[in-house]
């Protein structure tokens, strides 16, 4: 009984599985909405790293700094600035961009890392 | 096929498209990542939109921020930043913020009008930028995710055979091909202008160009590229006879693999 049916069952499963792939791949396909800034292309990233510095260059707000590279990820955000300052130097930035990374990145350095217990 | 020949067919179908499903929601569900910032959802959007205010606070670069905001199809600057720095100072974000954005709304604002675009038609002719009203949000193509175009070279080109002084831009995939249909975004102080790769097919697929004027300074990025090429301008160059003539630029993309 198996026998005779399992060329059609399988044959179905086939069919099956390249109708879900038409229907997700071409009459339905993946739409990149409502996304959020952690999914961001590497160069796209970088700019927003580069705002954020060149925001940070005018008012000094390290706490909103921090606070708008949270956006990114986990990471710590003197990890974004640095990734960023490679990208930057790989794609030859402006020696302006390069020196407003630079100054982000060595003030969010300077923050106590976690864990870390300061001098009284 | 008789009935009963069709009844394991239909199970078949229907355990191929239950496992495709399955692998796709759940064992391989979609993941986003290299996204463009038009896919933002709003109230990322609307961080964006402020943190491209906030930059322009810092650097008072109009042509820079102008390039972020044409990032977003459907964006219409003034009005929405406007409005944007109203809802950012009714929900307490800080007055700071709420002034970069109404700043920069009022910088734009005081703009003249957008140009409609012109491609050019060849190396040899000019393309000038015609004063129009504001063109409504038009529908443009959905930003491709991928690997990302990046800056190859940059050169400045004396090349007295061009009769007007250029921006030519050649875009090229990672087998170096020339890639057409590549949207090319130019920015000045006073104007914007889109363009593609591709009109020129003599000159290369992944060719585009665009007629820059004397003494104007240009911010170029790929519509899909968060990678803005600054200060591009015409500079001197002379002819063998030394007659003095303008020179160009060569600005080279290529898709890393």
């Amino acid at each position: 009984m198996l026998a005779t049916h399992l060329p059609r069952l399988i044959l179905g499963a086939l069919l099956g599985g390249f109708l879900a792939l038409i229907y997700g791949w071409l009459i339905r396909p993946v739409e990149y909405v409502d996304t959020t800034p952690d999914a961001l292309r590497i160069d796209f990233r970088t700019d927003y790293v580069l705002m954020v510095a060149e925001s940070f260059s005018a008012d000094q707000e390290l706490d909103l700094a921090q606070f708008r590279l949270a956006a990114l990820g986990p990471l710590a955000p003197d990890e974004y600035a640095t990734d960023a300052i490679d990208y930057a130097l790989e794609q030859s930035f402006s020696r302006t961009d390069l020196e407003h990374l630079n100054q982000l990145a060595i003030a969010l350095r300077a923050l106590p890392q976690p864990g870390e217990i300061q001098a009284p | 096929m008789s009935r009963s020949g069709w009844f394991p067919f239909l199970i078949g179908i229907g355990l191929g498209l239950a496992g495709g499903l399955y692998y796709a929601w759940i064992i391989s569900p979609v993941e986003y990542t290299d996204t463009a910032p038009d896919s933002l959802r709003a109230e990322f959007r609307a961080d964006y939109l402020a943190l491209i205010a906030s930059a322009y606070a810092g650097t008072d670069d109009l042509v820079r921020a102008r390039a972020r905001l044409a990032l977003f199809s459907d964006l219409e600057p003034r009005t929405e930043l406007a409005a944007l720095a109203q809802q950012r100072l009714a929900g307490g974000f800080g007055e700071v913020e709420a002034a970069a954005l109404a700043r920069l709304a009022a910088a734009l604002a005081n703009q003249p009008r957008s140009p409609v675009s012109t491609p050019t038609g060849g190396p040899a002719t000019t393309s000038t930028p015609i004063p129009s009203p504001l063109p409504s949000s038009t529908p443009r193509p959905t930003p491709t995710a991928g690997a990302p175009f990046t800056l190859a070279s940059q050169e400045q080109v004396c090349n007295p055979l061009l009769s007007a002084p250029l921006i030519q831009v050649e875009v090229s995939d990672a087998a170096e091909s020339g890639v057409p249909g590549i949207e090319i975004i130019v920015v000045w102080d006073t104007g914007e202008d889109h363009f593609f790769t591709g009109l020129k097919p003599e000159l290369g697929q992944g060719y585009a160009d665009f007629t820059m004027t004397e003494g104007v300074s240009y911010t170029l990025r790929l519509a899909d590229s968060g990678q803005l090429v600054t200060d591009l301008s015409t500079h001197p160059c002379e002819q063998a006879d030394g007659t003095p003539y303008l020179g160009s630029w060569l600005i080279q993309f290529h898709q890393t693999p």
